[in-house]
């Protein structure tokens, strides 16, 4: 692979799509109210023309796109206008993608992307390879790069690699898994609120006329029917592209392991192949779903340091859908550095009232205000009695661990969130007290990771000072202080 | 020394540094009353008592917030740079510590503005991989010694990310 090589001529369909499937909604509004004005025709050509023109552009970047893996580094020179060379040292790779998209699938070949961590990180994407040789250049990626003071024999290397390559253990879920997790998702709510921003936008569809319309063809149409119809079927569209969501992007799901990675695979139409070396975990997060939480179960994500195109990409999903059951086995084959405890610190008793009256302290403000500017505005002092349970919700849920190498960190927002830290991927701890915690001798303890190009943030309120101050001495020390604690 | 708080101060140059920048800034306070004389001067609606009043709690505002709150913070900030850690301890009502590990940071440099190049004060920015603080009016001289302190620290335990 010393050899700059191209990529397959594909690479460029892939482009087009790719730019068509990020320009998507702008189509479909140029298509619609161009073919709805005069001279029409003539605005399609133009919109043909801006297609071939891509094409074109996808045909000369791919020209001009050359990489090689030369000296531990991946190099790569591309940019039909702005020459563009990238120099990647493996030492500092974090994690290697391969992606099966749709135009890879009809070729037969994969994509590439490579991250790596530091001051001005940086991504490097290869679309059109075929799976052998993404297999290669991972295979060089890899090789010595995660610790250089290995051996220099390149035939004790090669053996070493082919051990290291193999499958230790594999996880996957069911279907009956899949399936309670697409049912369980979150993400009905988000899609809705999107599509009823959309479907004010079309009043070319929705307007006067087609109501009427409406109201003549079916009997018993009212308004008040109408609208309670317009949310059904929102809340069934959306649940119904949030379920599809999940079977598409978790289908075919496994984790497996090897002697220094874990390799997950996952989706149907796109398959994605991420690849993590267990020294470049910086966290694991398991996260329990308002909906899931009551089946005792919940979503694994892992977190790792690397570029990011968007908040989206910043945790890669580790296991979509587990029990809490299951979450012991699999932290004892898969996670050996993790475990999980019971946690043992919780906030003392008097912080319960604290708890109680934080979220309701946005209430405060909002109830008089609403109640000022809309007649029903009093309503919304209803919103106090479940602010109140989610307060005492988050007092139940709240807790932490630690023991000689890792942090446990659980606390709820709206889901239970627990993080599971090692001691040595800890970045920063700060400690968070305002006047009136501080005469009741209470702090909180926000605990910082690495994950994409920033950090992650894992917060807890409201706990004894003594408990935080015995956290930031084992963080320093690595000792459990049992002095402080039996204290 | 991990066990008490922080105990090295900033420089005392900081109070007189932040008020010079807070009484500059905080002059966009004015902006609204100001806004509201253009607009309103030659109309019916010009209330002489309404705007005096306004001017009076603006001015007042904006001494506080450039005078006595400078003083306050430099009252509480401290920090320490140790063998294990940089700590950091600051605010006037809701206080923060911070603790980073000094294996941790990825970098350190020092920064200068107009302002605190007027009163020969440098600010050390600190950068870990997921984070980044700053121990604020620092004198020159000091924030040298303490980035070197920091590089030198961290190149002692230097661990990959």
């Amino acid at each position: 692979m010393s050899e700059f090589r191209r990529q397959h001529w594909s690479a460029a369909i892939d482009r087009l799509f790719n730019s068509i499937r990020q320009n998507f909604v702008t189509f479909l509004i140029l298509i619609f109210v161009g073919s709805r004005q005069a001279g029409g025709d003539y605005f399609l050509y133009v919109l043909l023309g801006t297609i071939i023109l891509t094409f074109i552009s996808g045909i000369g970047g791919w020209y001009r796109f050359q990489y090689r893996v030369f000296e531990g580094e991946l190099q790569i020179k591309k940019g039909i206008f702005v020459r563009k060379n990238v120099y990647m040292s493996k030492d500092r790779i974090q994690v290697i993608d391969v992606t099966e998209g749709l135009v890879q699938r009809i070729f037969g070949l994969v994509k590439v992307e490579v991250k790596t961590a530091g001051g001005g990180t940086e991504s490097a994407t290869i679309s059109a390879i075929t799976f052998n040789e993404a297999e290669e250049l991972k295979r060089e990626l890899r090789n010595k790069g995660t610790s250089s003071n290995q051996t220099d024999e390149i035939h004790e290397d090669v053996e070493l690699l082919n051990k290291e390559d193999e499958f230790i253990d594999e996880w996957k879920i069911s279907t009956k898994e899949l399936v309670l997790a697409a049912f369980t998702s979150g993400n009905f709510g988000l899609i809705a609120s999107i599509l009823t921003a959309v479907s004010g936008q079309l009043d070319a569809v929705i307007n006067d006329e087609s109501i009427e319309y409406l109201k003549d063809t079916l009997p018993g149409l009212n308004n008040v029917t109408l609208i309670i119809t317009v949310i059904v079927v929102i809340l069934v569209v959306s649940w119904t592209l949030s379920f599809l969501g999940v079977i598409f992007s978790y289908s075919d799901f496994s984790v497996k392991k090897t002697e220094k990675e874990l390799l997950i695979r996952s989706g149907l139409i796109e398959r994605k192949h991420t690849t993590i070396p267990f020294d470049r975990i910086q966290a694991i997060r398991f996260v329990e779903g308002i909906l899931r939480q009551p089946l005792g179960c919940g979503m694994l994500y892992v977190e790792s340091a690397g570029f990011e195109h968007n908040a989206k990409e910043r945790s890669i999903v580790l296991v979509p859908f587990i029990s809490k059951a299951k979450k012991y086995d699999f932290f004892n084959r898969f996670l050996s550095d993790f475990h999980v405890p019971e946690l043992d610190i919780v906030p003392p008793k008097r912080s319960f009232f604290r708890y109680l009256r934080r979220p309701n302290y946005l209430l405060l403000f909002a109830i008089p205000a609403a109640w000022y500017m809309w007649d029903m505005g009093w309503l919304l002092t209803f919103l106090l009695v479940p602010a109140t349970i989610l307060g005492w919700l988050r007092f139940n849920d709240a807790g932490l661990y630690f023991d000689t190498n890792m942090i446990v960190v659980q606390f709820r927002n709206l889901n239970r969130k627990t993080a599971f830290i090692r001691r040595k991927r800890i970045q920063v701890i700060e400690e968070h007290t305002n006047p009136f915690q501080a005469r009741k001798d209470i702090t909180s303890l926000s605990v910082t990771a690495a994950s994409g190009a920033k950090g992650i943030e894992f917060r807890v309120n409201d706990f004894e000072k003594s408990d935080i101050s015995s956290i930031r001495k084992w963080l320093l020390s690595g000792e459990k202080d049992t002095d402080l604690l039996s204290e | 020394m991990i066990n008490d708080i922080p105990e090295t101060r900033i420089d005392l140059k900081a109070i007189n540094a932040w008020r010079l920048t807070s009484l500059i800034i905080g002059l966009s306070f004015f902006v609204p009353v100001g806004v509201y004389i253009a607009i309103t001067v030659n109309t019916e609606v010009f209330e002489p008592l309404l705007i005096t009043l306004a001017v009076i709690l603006s001015l007042v505002f904006y001494l506080f917030v450039g005078l006595a709150i400078p003083k306050l913070r430099w009252k509480r900030w401290r920090y320490e740079v140790s063998e294990d850690a940089i700590d950091l301890l600051r605010g006037f009502i809701f206080k923060t510590r911070t603790v980073v590990p000094i294996n941790r940071v990825q970098h350190v440099d020092t920064n200068q503005g107009p302002i605190y190049r007027k009163y020969g004060l440098s600010s050390v920015k600190i950068s870990t991989a997921a984070t980044t603080h700053e121990i604020p009016a620092l004198d020159d001289e000091t924030a040298a010694d303490v980035r070197n302190k920091i590089s030198q620290l961290v190149r002692q335990v230097k661990e990959d990310v």
